[in-house]
C-alpha cells in the first residue's frame, strides 16, 4: 500500500503570493544556511557543554541534507536551533534568508519542522489539525479549506478526518503529522529522526514521502543515526560527533575520500579511527577529506 | 504579537477545552450543579436525619421531682416520644447510666436557689445530657420543652392564686424584635457565601485548564509542537491565558447564575423549614461590580496558576504545585469572614481578599467607589507582576524546552537570588 495516494500537493502559487515572506536566498542560492552555529549548555556535573560547536553547511532547493550521528552527537540540537527552538550561543543559520535569532517567527513561518518529540493535539480531529497548522502558520485564509481539502484525499485521510487525533492507529497519526508539516507549503523541511519507533513498512513510506517534498523542490535537513536512511535518501551528508561536522559531502564524495563503501564504514572511519582529511565541500563545517585518504578497504564494485 | 494567530491558538485551546472530560467537569458542570445538588443533599440528609431523630424515644430519668409537680411526669409521658425510666439509686449512678448511653436526660429537681422567686412549691431543674449525642441532645430539647409548659401553667395559676397579674410574679423578662425584614436576612445570607463560592469556583474553574494547557502539553509532547508554530511566543502564551481565564469566568459567571436558580427552589424552602424568612435579590449595581470582580480574580488566578503549572512535567506534578494557590487565596477570605467591615484603603491592597470584600459590599448595597477603583487596580497590577514573571520565565531556555527540574520557588531562588549565571542547561 502506498503511503500516499499522490505526490504531495502544492500550493497553487501561480495564484497568490505565499503568505511566508519569500526572502531572497542567500547569495549561494542556499535556503538553509549555517555558518559557525554553536550551542553551550551548562551542566551541572560537567560544567559548560559544547553540544553544537562552530557547524557550518549550507542546504538548497530540491536537496535533502542528512545530519548523521550517534545519539548526543549534536543533531537534535542543531535542529532545535534552526526551528528557533533553541537560541544559539554563537554563529548564524539563516532560513529563507531569515535569521533565526532576529526573525523567529518569520524562520518558522518557513519552515516545517517534525520529529518524534512533536506529537499532535490529541483532541483535535484530523481536519481541525490540519487547519489549525495551515492557519496558525500564515497560509491564506481563503485558501485553508482547499489546502487541507488536497492533503486530506492525498495522504487518504478522508474516511479519518473527523476524527479526533488521540483515536487514530500510530500509521494514521504519522500521516496527520506529515500532512500538518507541509500544510503551509514550506520551503524548508526540518525532519528530526522521523522513523525513530516506526516499522519498516512506515519506515520506508515516510523515507518516500521526504522522497517526494524534495521532488517539489523543498529544501530538507533530515538527521538520522540509521545509515541506510542516510544513503537512500540524502544528497549530501554530514557526519556529526560531539558537536562537530566531521565531513560532509554526497555518498560518493565520501567513498572516494575515504576509499570505504558502506556508509557505516565511512561513518566508523570518522567518529571512531578519527578520520584524517576532510571532505571537499567548501561550505561544509570540520575538514575535508583528501583524495589520498586511507584506502584499506575496497569498495566492492557498483551495479 | 498578532491578534490572529492568538485567536486560532485561542480557539484551538478552547475546542481541545470542551473535549476533555475533567475540564468540562470542573469548570461547567461543577459551577452549575454545585449549589442544586449540594442543597439538595443537605435537605435530604437534614430530612433523613430529622425522620430518624423524631422517631426514636427519648429515654428519660427523673429525680427528686417534689409530690406536688407530678404533673410534669404525666405530660413526659403524654408526648409519645419520652420513655420516663425508672431512676436507681443516686444522681451519680443515673449520670453513670447517661454515660453508658443507657438513658438519653437526666431531669433532676432541685430545690430553688436563694436567688430565685421564693414562691411555695419553687423548683429548679437541672438537665443532664451528653451533647455530643444527637438523642441526647434532642432528649434535652423534648424535656425542657415540657417543663417550660409546665412552668407556665403553674406560674400562671400561682398568679392567679395571689390575684396577681402573670408578668408582676415573673418580676422582668427580655424581650427580643426582630427589624431585619426578609430582604436584609437573604443580604446578609448573600453576602456571607457568594464571594467565597465565586472565589472558589474562578478558581476551580482556572485549575485544570491551566496544568492541562501547560504541563499538560508537555506530557502529551505537544509543547515543542507549539513551539514551533509560526505565532510569536508572546501570542501562544497571550492566547493560552485568555483561554485559562476565559475559563474561569465561564465557571464563576455559572455559579453565581446556578446560585440564583436554585436559591427560590432549593434554599427559600429549606430556610423555611427551620422558620427563618428570606428574600433574596441584589442591587443592580452589584452585577456590573462581580462580572468585574469576576474577571479580575480570573486574570489573577490563571496568571499565578498557569506559572506554577508550567514547571511541572506532568499533569499530576502540576496538580501538586497548583493546590496552594487555592489556599493562599482562602486563608484571607475565611479570615475576613463574618466581620461587618467593609473594604477599606488596607485591605483593598491585598489581593483576591479585595475582590471578595469588594464583592461583599456591592451585594449588601455598599459601592465606595474610589476603593472600588483601588481594588481594581490592585488587582490589574498583580496580573501585570504575574505576567511580566511569566515573560522572564519563558525566556530561560532550559524552562521553555523543559529541561528544568525544579519548582517555582528553586528557579527564583537560583536565577534572582543566587543569580548563578548559566547560560542554559543541557535539553
Amino acid at each position: 500500500m502506498a503511503f500516499l495516494a499522490g505526490t504531495i500537493p502544492a500550493a497553487p502559487r501561480r495564484d497568490f503570493r505565499p503568505p511566508v515572506s519569500a526572502s531572497p536566498l542567500s547569495t549561494s542560492g542556499a535556503a538553509v544556511w549555517v555558518e559557525g552555529l554553536t550551542k553551550t549548555f551548562y551542566d551541572e556535573s560537567r560544567g559548560e557543554v559544547h553540544a553544537v560547536d562552530g557547524v557550518n553547511f549550507q542546504c538548497r532547493p530540491g536537496e535533502i541534507f542528512g545530519l548523521l550521528g550517534a545519539n548526543g552527537a549534536g543533531k537534535t540540537t542543531t535542529m532545535r536551533m534552526l526551528s528557533t527552538i533553541l537560541r544559539p550561543s554563537a554563529g548564524t543559520a539563516r532560513l529563507m534568508g531569515h535569521d533565526v535569532v532576529a526573525e523567529p517567527e518569520e524562520v518558522r513561518a518557513n519552515l516545517g519542522f517534525y520529529s518524534a518529540s512533536t506529537a499532535l493535539y490529541p483532541r483535535l480531529t484530523a481536519r481541525e489539525t490540519l487547519e489549525f497548522f495551515a492557519r496558525v502558520n500564515r497560509y491564506p485564509p481563503e485558501l485553508v479549506a482547499g489546502r487541507v481539502g488536497e492533503l486530506v484525499h492525498r495522504f487518504g485521510l478522508a474516511e479519518f478526518q473527523n476524527a479526533r487525533v488521540e483515536k487514530l492507529s500510530s500509521g494514521m497519526k504519522q500521516k496527520v503529522s506529515i500532512a500538518r508539516t507541509v500544510v503551509h507549503d514550506p520551503p524548508v523541511l526540518i525532519f528530526d529522526e522521523p522513523t525513530v519507533g516506526l516499522d519498516v513498512i512506515n519506515a520506508l513510506e515516510m523515507q518516500e514521502v521526504i522522497r517526494e517534498i524534495r521532488d517539489e523542490g523543498k529544501a530538507i535537513i533530515f538527521s538520522t543515526h540509521i545509515m541506510s536512511e542516510a544513503e537512500k535518501l540524502c544528497d549530501t551528508i554530514a557526519i556529526i560527533h560531539a558537536g562537530h561536522i566531521l565531513a560532509s559531502g554526497s555518498l560518493e564524495d565520501h567513498r572516494r575520500a575515504t576509499g570505504k563503501y558502506y556508509l557505516e564504514d565511512i561513518f566508523v572511519y570518522y567518529v571512531r579511527d578519527g578520520g584524517a582529511l576532510p571532505v571537499g565541500r567548501s561550505d561544509a563545517g570540520g575538514a575535508a577529506p583528501g583524495a589520498d585518504g586511507p584506502t584499506g578497504d575496497l569498495p566492492p564494485s557498483e551495479g | 504579537m498578532r491578534t490572529s494567530e492568538i485567536l486560532v491558538i485561542y480557539a484551538q485551546e478552547l475546542r481541545s477545552a470542551v473535549r476533555e472530560r475533567s475540564i468540562v467537569l470542573n469548570s461547567v458542570l461543577l459551577p452549575i450543579f454545585l449549589y442544586p445538588v449540594m442543597f439538595w443533599l443537605i435537605i435530604t440528609g437534614v430530612t433523613f436525619a430529622e425522620g430518624l431523630a423524631e422517631g426514636a424515644r427519648s429515654r428519660v430519668t427523673v429525680v427528686g421531682l417534689p409530690e406536688e409537680h407530678q404533673e410534669i411526669l404525666d405530660s413526659l409521658r403524654a408526648t409519645n416520644v419520652v420513655e420516663v425510666v425508672e431512676a436507681f439509686g443516686t444522681r451519680t449512678e443515673s449520670e453513670a447510666r447517661l454515660a453508658r448511653g443507657e438513658l438519653d436526660v437526666v431531669a433532676e429537681f432541685l430545690p430553688p436557689a436563694e436567688t430565685i422567686l421564693r414562691l411555695p412549691g419553687n423548683f429548679e431543674v437541672s438537665l443532664v445530657y451528653d451533647r455530643s449525642l444527637e438523642r441526647s441532645r434532642r432528649a434535652r430539647q423534648r424535656v425542657e420543652g415540657v417543663v417550660e409548659r409546665y412552668r407556665e401553667r403553674w406560674l400562671s395559676r400561682e398568679a392567679r392564686g395571689m390575684a396577681i397579674s402573670r408578668e408582676e410574679i415573673e418580676g422582668f423578662r427580655i424581650a427580643g424584635r426582630d427589624v431585619a425584614t426578609q430582604q436584609q436576612l437573604g443580604t446578609m445570607l448573600l453576602s456571607e457565601t457568594l464571594p467565597l463560592f465565586l472565589v472558589v469556583m474562578v478558581a476551580i474553574g482556572c485549575f485544570i485548564p491551566a496544568i492541562d494547557t501547560t504541563a499538560g502539553e508537555r506530557e502529551r509532547s505537544t509543547w515543542e509542537t507549539t513551539l514551533t508554530l509560526a505565532a510569536s511566543r508572546g501570542s501562544i502564551l497571550a492566547a493560552k491565558y485568555l483561554y485559562v481565564a476565559t475559563l474561569g469566568v465561564l465557571a464563576g459567571v455559572l455559579n453565581v447564575a446556578a446560585m440564583f436558580l436554585s436559591l427560590g427552589a432549593v434554599m427559600r424552602p429549606l430556610f423555611s423549614r427551620a422558620g427563618d424568612q428570606f428574600q433574596f435579590s441584589l442591587p443592580w449595581l452589584a452585577f456590573p461590580v462581580m462580572v468585574l470582580g469576576t474577571v479580575a480574580l480570573a486574570l489573577f488566578f490563571a496568571a499565578a496558576m498557569m506559572i506554577l503549572a508550567a514547571f511541572a512535567r506532568t499533569f499530576k506534578e502540576g496538580q501538586g504545585m497548583v493546590t496552594p494557590v487555592y489556599w493562599l487565596a482562602l486563608i484571607p477570605l475565611v479570615l475576613g469572614r463574618g466581620t461587618e467591615t467593609t473594604l477599606t484603603a488596607f485591605s483593598a491592597a491585598i489581593p483576591v481578599a479585595n475582590v471578595a470584600m469588594m464583592i461583599r459590599d456591592a451585594v449588601r448595597g455598599v459601592f465606595l467607589w474610589p476603593l472600588v477603583v483601588e481594588t481594581m487596580l490592585v488587582e490589574v497590577g498583580a496580573v501585570l507582576l504575574l505576567l511580566v514573571l511569566a515573560r522572564t520565565i519563558l525566556n530561560f531556555e532550559e524552562f521553555l524546552i523543559g529541561s528544568y527540574n525544579g519548582s517555582l520557588w528553586r528557579f527564583l531562588r537560583e536565577r534572582f537570588l543566587l543569580r548563578r549565571a548559566a547560560t542554559s542547561v543541557r535539553p
